[in-house]
C-alpha cells in the first residue's frame, strides 16, 4: 500500500524540529506496510494539491509565514478542495494561522489567509514560550508539547484542543487550542506534536485509512520509547504546576 | 547626589555579596532604583566593545581581554558573564570612581542578545560585536529572526558593527549603514559544497525569502552565500582567515599571521577571528595578538577531563536547546578519529527554568557519532526515551546505543566495565551529576 503526503516549504516553515512529524508519521506507516511517498513543494513550485493523501505544513518565523502565505495564496481554492476530499491537513506552529481569514503583522499589515477557517489571527511584540499539557474530545488523551508563539487567534469554532491545562490557547491562557475540522488539524502545538503524542499520530493514520477506504488493523503499532517519552514528559509537566499565567497582552 | 548613593550602594552590596557567594546582578539592581540613568551619568572609558550572539560570546569576550591586556590596556570586562543591565551595571559601577568616573582604558561587554537595548539605552559601544545567529534557547529566544529584531534598536548609529560576514542573517545588520567592518573566512578545507546538519537555515535569504546560493559552506549556514533575487551576499572580509588546517590546528589571518589553534575546531576559528577584528580596531599589534591567541587555551572551563573506572573522560559542555553548540562537540569527538564511547546526558533540560521542550534533539546531528571509531553511545538522564527515540533516527546500528535512566546508572555501568576514550556530551544544568561521580584530572 502506498500513500502520498506533500510537505509543504519545507526548507521555510521547518523550525523547532519539525520535520520530525513526519519522519514519525513514515516510520508508523512503514510499520503498517505501507510507504510513504513525500514530496515538497517549494515557494517557486505549483504545489500539487489534488493527487495527495495528507498536505503537512510546520513552523516557522513571523516573516517566514508571510513568505508562505503569499505562495499559497493562489493555490487557496485547490487546498479548499483537498480539504473537501477529506484529504489529512497537519498545520502546525504559526503554519496554523494561514488557514484562518487574515493574519494581522505586529506592524498592523493585514495578510489574507487561505480561508479554510473563519478565524483570524492578531501578531504581538510580545511571545509566549511554555510548556503545553492539553485535553480533547478529538485526540483521545491527553496531549503535551511546547509552544512558541507571538498571536492571539479569534473565532475559532471547533478547536482541536478543548482545554489546556498548561499553556496559552488561541485567545487565552489554558484556553482552547488549535482548529480541527473533518480532517484538517491546526495546532500551535510543537515539540513537535506528532513525535511527542503518539496518540495524534495514530488518529491522523486512522483518518488516512478511511481516506483510502483500507481497514485499519485492531492494533496498530506501538514503535519504542514513545509512549513511554510522552509519560516522562507529562509526568514532569504535571508535577512542575506551578506556572505564571501566560499572557501576550 | 543619586549616582553617588547608587554607586556606594552597589559597590556595598556587591563587597558583602562576595563574601556570601552570590551573584553580580543585585547590587545593580538596587543601584538602577535609587537612580535609573545611573549608566548615562557615569563618565565611560574612551573604547566600549559589546559582544553579542548565538555562539561563542563568552570566548570571544576571554579573547579579546587577554589580547587588549597583552597591549598594555586596563580592561574592564563582565568575567562571570552577568549579561543583563543589572550585571552590566553593577560592573561599571564597581569599577568607577565615587566621582562616576569608572577606571580602565576599555570596557568590554559580553552581552545578552535579547536584552541589548536595555543596556545600550544610556550608552553605546564603540564597536558591537555580532558573532552569529542560530537556533538557540527557542524556549527563551524564539528563533533567530526574533533575536534579529530583539538586537537592531540596541544598535547606534555611531557604533562601529564588526560582523560576521559569513552569516547571512547577521549580515543584515549592516543595511543602510556604513560604518561595518567585515570578518570571515575563506574557502578552505574544512569548506563543503553541501550544507551540513539537520537543516538548513541558510536555504532562504533572509531578505526577501529567495533560494540562496552558496559557493561553500563552512557549518550550517554560515559560509559564502549570495541572493541572485534581491543581491543580499556576503561582503568581503576587512580580517580573513585565509588558510585552515584543523588537522595540524593551524590558521592563518589575512594570508600573514599564523595561529595555532589549542581547540581545534571551527568554532573556535571563528571565535578567534572576532577577537583578532575587534581588537585590530581597538589599535592592538599583530605580532601581540599572534602571541596571545596562539595556543590559547580558554579559562572558561568548557572542556573537562576526568577518570572514571577504566575510562579517561572528557566532557565537552553544551548547551541544551542549542542544536549548533551540540553539533561543534559531536564533530569534535568524530574528528578525533580514536576509538571511543560517548555518553550524551539529558536530565534538567536549563538550570534556570523548568521545561519539558525536546524539539531541540531532533535538529542536532546526532548521526555525526555513526562511525566507526565510536564504539558504543550510552544515553541516560529524565529525557532517556526522546534520546533514544531521537536516535532510533540516525544510521547508528541500534545495538551500539544503551539507555540509562538516570546518570548514576550509566556512570555504575562504566566503573565497573570497559575502559578507554569517553566522551561525554551535556549541558551546564547537567554536568555536574556526573562530574560528582568521577575523578577530575588537575
Amino acid at each position: 500500500m502506498e500513500l502520498n503526503i506533500l510537505h509543504v516549504y519545507p526548507d521555510l516553515m521547518n523550525l523547532y524540529g519539525e520535520y520530525a512529524n513526519l519522519a514519525v508519521l513514515r516510520r508508523h506507516l512503514e510499520a503498517l506496510d505501507v510507504e510513504a511517498h513525500i514530496r515538497t513543494a517549494l515557494l517557486e513550485d505549483a504545489p500539487d494539491f489534488d493527487t495527495v493523501d495528507m498536505i503537512y505544513m510546520g513552523a516557522g518565523t513571523e516573516r517566514g509565514q508571510k513568505a508562505a502565505l503569499t505562495a499559497l495564496t493562489p493555490y487557496a481554492g485547490k487546498l479548499k478542495e483537498a480539504a473537501g476530499r477529506g484529504a489529512v491537513l497537519l498545520f502546525t506552529g504559526n503554519a496554523m494561522e494561514t488557514l484562518g481569514a487574515s493574519v494581522t503583522d505586529a506592524d498592523g499589515k493585514v495578510w489574507p489567509g487561505l480561508g479554510l477557517a473563519e478565524y483570524t489571527t492578531v501578531e504581538t511584540k510580545k511571545r509566549v514560550a511554555t510548556d503545553i499539557v492539553a485535553s480533547s474530545t478529538t485526540v483521545p488523551a491527553t496531549s503535551v508539547g511546547f509552544m512558541n508563539k507571538c498571536s492571539i487567534t479569534r473565532g475559532v469554532v471547533s478547536p482541536l484542543f478543548d482545554s489546556l491545562s498548561s499553556g496559552f490557547g488561541n485567545e487565552e491562557d489554558c484556553g482552547p487550542e488549535g482548529f480541527t475540522l473533518g480532517n484538517v488539524f491546526a495546532t500551535h502545538v510543537t515539540g513537535p506534536v506528532l513525535v511527542k503524542n503518539p496518540v495524534f499520530t495514530d488518529l491522523i493514520i486512522q483518518r488516512l485509512f478511511a481516506l483510502r477506504g483500507w481497514d485499519l488493523p485492531e492494533k496498530l503499532p506501538v514503535l519504542p520509547h514513545e509512549q513511554e517519552a510522552h509519560d516522562v514528559t507529562l509526568e514532569e509537566l504535571s508535577q512542575n504546576g506551578d506556572r505564571q499565567k501566560a499572557s501576550l497582552e | 547626589m543619586r549616582m553617588l548613593l547608587a554607586i556606594v550602594v552597589c559597590k556595598l552590596l556587591r563587597f558583602i555579596g562576595k563574601r556570601v557567594g552570590k551573584g553580580s546582578s543585585l547590587p545593580g539592581k538596587f543601584a538602577l532604583k535609587i537612580c535609573p540613568d545611573v549608566l548615562r551619568r557615569v563618565t565611560l572609558p574612551p573604547c566600549i566593545i559589546a559582544v553579542t550572539g548565538s555562539n561563542g560570546k563568552t570566548s570571544t569576550v576571554e579573547m579579546i581581554a587577554a589580547i587588549l591586556r597583552r597591549s598594555g590596556k586596563k580592561v574592564i570586562y563582565n568575567a562571570e558573564g552577568s549579561n543583563q543591565i543589572e550585571g552590566v551595571t553593577t560592573l561599571i559601577l564597581c569599577s568607577s570612581t565615587l566621582g562616576g568616573k569608572m577606571r580602565g582604558d576599555v570596557l568590554l561587554l559580553e552581552s545578552d542578545e535579547r536584552y541589548a537595548r536595555l543596556s545600550f539605552r544610556w550608552f553605546h559601544p564603540t564597536h558591537f560585536v555580532i558573532t552569529n545567529l542560530y537556533r538557540d534557547q527557542l524556549t527563551r529566544n524564539g528563533h533567530p529572526e526574533w533575536v534579529y529584531d530583539a538586537i537592531l534598536p540596541a544598535i547606534h548609529p555611531d557604533t562601529t558593527l564588526v560582523l560576521n560576514a559569513d552569516d547571512p542573517l547577521v549580515s543584515c545588520f549592516a543595511n543602510g549603514r556604513d560604518n561595518v567592518k567585515w570578518f570571515g573566512l575563506e574557502r578552505c578545507s574544512v569548506s563543503t559544497d553541501k550544507p551540513q546538519g539537520v537543516y538548513d537555515d541558510g536555504a532562504r535569504c533572509p531578505v526577501c525569502r529567495g533560494k540562496m546560493e552558496y559557493t561553500c559552506y563552512h557549518y550550517h549556514h554560515i559560509g559564502h552565500y549570495r541572493c541572485p533575487a534581491c543581491g543580499h551576499a556576503r561582503h568581503t572580509p576587512d580580517f580573513a582567515v585565509t588558510a585552515l588546517d584543523l588537522d595540524a590546528g593551524k590558521l592563518t589571518i589575512d594570508g600573514g599571521t599564523e595561529i595555532e589553534l589549542a581547540f581545534r575546531s571551527i568554532y573556535n576559528v571563528y571565535n578567534i577571528l572576532a577577537a583578532w577584528s575587534v581588537c585590530s580596531l581597538a589599535g592592538a599589534e599583530k605580532e601581540a595578538m599572534a602571541a596571545v591567541i596562539s595556543n590559547y587555551v580558554l579559562k572558561n572551563g568548557r572542556m573537562v577531563r576526568f577518570t572514571l573506572g577504566g575510562y579517561h573522560g572528557t566532557l565537552l559542555t553544551s548547551k541544551h536547546e542549542n542544536s549548533v553548540a551540540y553539533d561543534t562537540n559531536l564533530g569534535y569527538i568524530r574528528d578525533r578519529k580514536q576509538d571511543c564511547e560517548a555518553l550524551i546526558i539529558v536530565d534538567a533540560i536549563s538550570r534556570k527554568y523548568f521545561t519539558g521542550e525536546t524539539s531541540w534533539l531532533w535538529d542536532i546531528d546526532f548521526d555525526l557519532l555513526d562511525c566507526p571509531q565510536v564504539k558504543r553511545v550510552l544515553l541516560c538522564g529524565k529525557y532517556v526515551h526522546d534520546l533514544a527515540m531521537r536516535f532510533d533516527y540516525t544510521g547508528i546500528p541500534a545495538e551500539k546505543v544503551v539507555c540509562y535512566d538516570t546518570v548514576s546508572q550509566a556512570a555504575g555501568a562504566l566503573e565497573q566495565d570497559g575502559g578507554g576514550e569517553l566522551y561525554v556530551v551535556t549541558c551546564f544544568s547537567d554536568r555536574d551529576k556526573l562530574l560528582n561521580l568521577v575523578k577530575l584530572e588537575q
